[in-house]
Formats: structure tokens, sequence, C-alpha cells
């Protein structure tokens, strides 16, 4: 295994590599602002290694483009941000019934509407419950940072291609833009290195046709179909949650936050620690599966949980789900594209957790 | 038509780069079309340009809409304004190239088809600019962009768009330019004289995606249609052609790409290619033009 030094990079760039040495053979854009750098490092890098390379004339026509080039069996990309994402999602929709691998990338901005191009994660409900029509959920990853926005890109190719379903990366434009540090632990490998898919549309020469297919007019097939999809959806909840902790051991109080959030939280977070306040973080990585029974688990130190999201009110939804009303679920939301500080972020932890203190002694 | 340009509905204060071409376009446009006007702006330049609300730089009301969507929010505006029977305000939309040659297109054909009342102004800059310089449909041949490098530049020529609209039969369609500035008001005065969907194409140089000088807008402007490389003429109906304006002593590709440094790493080769495009483009304009004159 080749090791290679640290670099410097951005957040965009470190996706774009990513995809790079994960085989990615098609890469599918359009403009849109703030994702456009990974766009230009693409049209660059895919050329460079003699890969596909196609800015199209939509987000419609880039997701349509990763449907047929994923049913080849390619490993394909598209990226985009908020207001392209839901364009995308018809097509979106789409590859989950025919069980299609690809990796979308979605660079959140403010919303809801043209919005503005402020970093926001306003899209949580959108990407975690599937997005388009019908019964379906994709794989939903929050890097925190660039290393992140690497190595999950990577992960989100081979858990695409092992459950045979969309992965999204949910990142922001904070992550987007920032640089920092960068190693490549792993080892590149090419599309022409990447095992055989069984179940490709190549051409039936010499053996029985497949078929991939989404429009299922026989109800009962179609019943079939969601169950199998379902049960699919089953295996990854039960396989595939991360998420990272931060003294949540003993801890009275637990902010929930992931992505650039995640990271005001921490520093936030480190503040409380250093002040003897009891207050821990939880930082789902993977945001569907939703880490539900860690946060479950954690009910039996925390009573309170507060969801700092950079949206209002959506991943919050989650965590009073997870924790089954044994404990209080309270939201720090801040829509809009406006990123707190984490001086902030303290300030509302410490009124929280000092209600809390006052609840407790009387 | 009011020349003077006294009456200006773009004030200061806007945030288009030094040298903007699409910012000439909106003043002599709004010029002849005045204050009665809806402005419908999709995703482009002019989205930003206008500068944030309540500090916008126009005198007219604006309607943020998105990408894909200029023709159509402009025939519901137009919908509603008939449903109350008000008659004498102009609903332009205004839409940059990727809005009108690619992602637009299919609102645009939607509204040409139906010949719903609006005026539809293409600011041709030739690429996605306010994302960045990515190319678009309408990027010329040869030419570099953020997606199309060097090493790659872009090898298809420019979308016909004006022969796409010919084909809805709409009442009007005309191509005008920055630097013939009363030729553009004219024609915008005609298409504000007549009814149903009227189109133009105007072609606006970007000091910033071109890789120009912020001085040589109107020059390039000029170049191009000296060139013949974005000629100047009416379409009536989808079948009557009229030449606007005959270039006398033909301009060389060559020296119309020459200050454009998104050129500048094509061979003599492939802008000889360039000037046998425009020639044979020419050509095929100047028969259309004889054979079924206005």
């Amino acid at each position: 295994m080749k090791t290679e030094a640290k670099r410097l990079m951005r957040g965009s760039e470190a996706i774009g590599e990513a995809a790079i040495r994960s085989g990615c053979s098609c890469y599918f854009g359009y403009p849109i602002t703030p994702q456009n750098e990974l766009t230009e490092y693409m049209a660059k890098r895919m050329l460079e290694t003699g890969r596909v390379f196609i800015q199209s004339e939509s987000e419609l026509a880039a997701i349509n483009m990763v449907l047929g080039a994923a049913a080849t069996g390619a490993r394909v990309m598209t990226s985009s941000s908020s207001p392209g994402i839901t364009l995308k999602q018809e097509g979106i929709s789409f590859l989950a019934s025919m069980e299609l691998p690809c990796v979308i990338v979605n660079v959140m901005r403010g919303g809801p509407g043209l919005g503005n191009i402020a970093p926001s994660q306003s899209d949580y409900f959108q990407a975690t419950r599937g997005g388009g029509h019908g019964d379906y959920r994709t794989i939903v990853l929050a890097p925190a940072s660039v290393q992140e926005l690497f190595d999950l890109t990577r992960d989100g190719f081979d858990l695409a291609d092992e459950y045979r379903i969309p992965v999204i990366i949910l990142a922001d434009g904070m992550l987007g833009q920032m640089m920092e540090p960068l190693v490549l632990k792993d080892t590149p490998i090419a599309p022409e290195e990447l095992p055989e898919k069984p179940w490709t549309l190549r051409g039936a020469k010499d053996r029985p046709s497949r078929f991939i297919r989404s429009l299922i007019l026989d109800v009962n097939l179609e019943e079939e179909h969601n169950w199998r999809l379902y049960r699919k959806y089953q295996r990854i909840e039960r396989r595939e949650i991360r998420f990272e902790e931060y003294f949540t051991e003993g801890a009275d109080m637990i902010v929930v936050a992931y992505g650039t959030a995640a990271r005001i939280a921490k520093a936030a977070v480190k503040k409380c620690i250093e002040k003897n306040m009891r207050v821990g973080l939880i930082r789902p990585i993977s945001l569907w599966p939703f880490p539900n029974e860690k946060i479950l688990d954690l009910t039996k130190y925390a009573g309170h949980f507060m969801c700092f999201e950079m949206s209002m009110g959506q991943m919050v939804e989650d965590v009073r789900l997870a924790v089954q009303g044994k404990a209080e679920v309270s939201i720090y939301g801040r829509p809009g594209g406006v990123v707190p500080t984490p001086a902030e972020l303290f300030r509302v932890i410490s009124r929280t957790y000092n209600k809390i203190l006052r609840e407790k002694k009387a | 038509m009011d020349r003077s340009l006294e009456h200006e509905l773009v004030n200061r204060g806007h945030v288009a780069c030094p040298g903007c071409g699409a910012v000439l376009a909106m003043r002599y446009v709004l010029n002849v079309l005045g204050p009665k006007t809806i402005l419908v702006l999709p995703a482009c330049c002019w989205s930003v340009i206008t500068n944030r609300h309540p500090n916008s730089a126009m005198k007219i009301p604006v309607f943020h809409t998105a990408f894909e969507t200029a023709a159509c929010t402009a025939a519901g505006v137009r919908a509603a304004l008939e449903i109350k029977g008000v008659q004498d305000v102009n609903v332009l939309a205004w839409a940059g190239d990727g809005g009108t040659f690619d992602i637009g297109l299919q609102a645009l054909s939607g509204a040409a088809e139906r010949n719903d009342d609006i005026i539809y102004v293409c600011y041709d800059n030739e690429a996605y600019m306010n994302t960045g310089i990515q190319r678009s449909s309408a990027t010329p041949f040869g030419a570099w962009t953020t997606t199309t490098p060097e090493a790659s530049y872009k090898e298809r020529p420019k979308k016909d768009i004006m022969a796409i609209m010919a084909a809805h039969n709409i009442p009007y369609a005309a191509t005008a330019s920055v630097a013939f500035p009363e030729d553009l008001m004219e024609k915008t005065a005609r298409a504000k004289q007549l009814r149903g969907m009227r189109f133009l194409h105007i072609l606006c140089p970007c000091p910033t995606g071109w890789k120009c000088a912020s001085d040589l807008t109107v020059k390039l402007a000029r170049d191009a249609v000296n060139s013949k490389s974005f000629p100047l003429y009416e379409i009536f109906d989808g079948v009557r052609y009229k030449l606007s304006y005959k270039p006398g002593e033909q301009l060389s590709i060559a020296e119309y790409i020459k200050p454009q440094r998104r050129f500048a790493h094509l061979k003599p080769v492939e802008v000889e290619a360039i000037q046998q495009q425009t020639d044979e483009r020419w050509k095929r304009l100047m028969h259309t033009v004889s054979s079924w004159p206005a």
C-alpha cells in the first residue's frame, strides 16, 4: 500500500480526487454555485485520466446520464447544490427503484427557493427521506472535514456498489471551499480493475437477457419489489450506521450535530468541558441510516439532547424519534445560510445546561 | 423612441463586472420598453447584477425565478395581467445563454409554440459566466471555459438559436449587438409594437469570461458583427428574413478573436476552421435572406 504525504487541498477537490481514486469513470455535472470548483476539477482530472466528463444541459440531463452509465456497471458521480439536487429527484427515485449504484454530491446552500449561496443544512429532510416520489431511501453520508469529504466519497462508491443504491454525500458551501491537510491513505483503483458486476446491461450475447426496471405495472410484482427494497434498507440500517462521540460518557446534556454544525458544536462543547460542564457531543456521520440505538443508549446518562442544525427543525425529528421519550429534546436551529460561532453556541448550551441543573436541584 | 437615455431604468449601484455588455443591453432595451415593464429574471448574471433587495438598481418590478423557468414564469405573469385586463404592460423575460440555449429551452419552446405574449431577451455572453465560466451550447467552437480546458476546448459550434426560434413561426425574432445601440433600440421598439412571442438575441461581450480588457466590450461586439461571426438580422413570422447591417470590408475571424484570450490556445489551422464555419454560415444566411425577404 502506497501512503502519500499530507497535502493541502480544497474540500471540493478532495471529493473529486476521491472519485478519481475510486475508479469513477463517468462524471456528469451542471453549473451551480457553490460546487463549481468540483465540476472544474473533474473537467480537468477526468480528461487527464482518459475518463468521461460531460457538462450536461441541465440537472435533469446529468442525473439521467448517471442512470444510463450506472446501468452498464460504471462507477458514476454527479454533483450539484440544493436547487439543482431538487431537479435531480426524479432521476434519484428511478435510480433507487432500478437499484443502480452512484454517488451524488449535494453541496447545500441556503433555501428554500432560490435562497442564497451560503452554507446550509436545510436539505436534511430531502436527503434522508428519499427526496423523490415512492418508497425508497438513499444512504446519506455527512462529512465534517476535508479528510472526511475524501474518505466518505471513497466509501460512498463502495457502499453504492455493495447495496446497489445511490449514495448522497451531504456537504455544504463551507466544507466545499475549506482548505485542510489531506492524507491519502488509500490505494487507488482504476476503472478497469474494478470487479465485474453480475447485473449490468452490456449486451446479452451468449447469455440470457437481464432486466433493470422501474416500470412494474403488476401491483403484486411492484409490492414484492418494494418489499425487497425494504429488506435491503433494513440490512443497511443494521450494518452501516456511523457516528462520532465526544465526551458523551456521563454527560448530563448531549449536543447532536452533523457536518459543519458539528465542527462548531465540537468547539463549543470543548469550552463546556473546560468549564467542568457535563456536556457531550454526538455527531451522526451516516444521516440515513441514523444512529437511533446509540442515541437511545445515551439517554442512560443524558436527560437532555440539544439538536444544533443549520436548518430549522429537521434532524431534531430524528433525535426525538431516537430518544423514545426518555429524554428532553430541544432545537437550536440557524437557517438561511447563517453559520454561528462556537461562542454563540456555547452561550446557548450554557443557558440550557444551567436550566437543567436548576430543575435537577428543584 | 427616446434615444437620449435620459430616463434610465437601471440605476447606479448595480454590481456588474467592469465592461459588462449585459448592462448596456438592459439599459438600451428598457430605454425603449419604459417603466411599464415587468422583468422576469431566471438564475443568470443579471439575477446578481440587480443588486440585493431592497437595494435593487432596477426602477421596474423584478421577478426572480428558477433557472429553467424564464419563459413560463413570464407566461404566467402575462396570463394574470390578461385576467386583470391590463394591456399596457410589457412582460420581459431576460435570460442568459445558459438559461436560454440549455436548461431554459423547453420552457422557451413551450411559450413560443403557444405564442405567449411576452418579450424574451437572451443576453448572450457565450458561457455560464455567473457560476464561473462554464461552457454552454452558446459557447463558440474553440473557446476555453473552465469545463472545456485548453487541452479539450469546445469542439462543437454554437447552437443556432435563431433557427430554432424561427422554426416556431413566432411573430418576431431578431439578433442585436450592444455595439449597434440604435439598431438594438429600433428592434426593441418593433418587438414592443407587436403582440405574441417576441425574441431578441443580443450578443453581450463579457471581459471576465472572454479574458479580454474591460474597455474592449463595444469593440468586440462590433467586431463580432463585422467579422460576420454574429450577423444582425430579423425574422418575421419565422419565414421572412431581413439583414439589418451588411459589414463592409470583412474583418477576419483571426482579428476578431485576437484580443480574447479564451481563444489564445488555438493554432492557425483551427482559427482557419472557424473562419470557414463562419463563411459557410454567412453564405447560408445570405441565401435565406434573398430567398425569403421580408
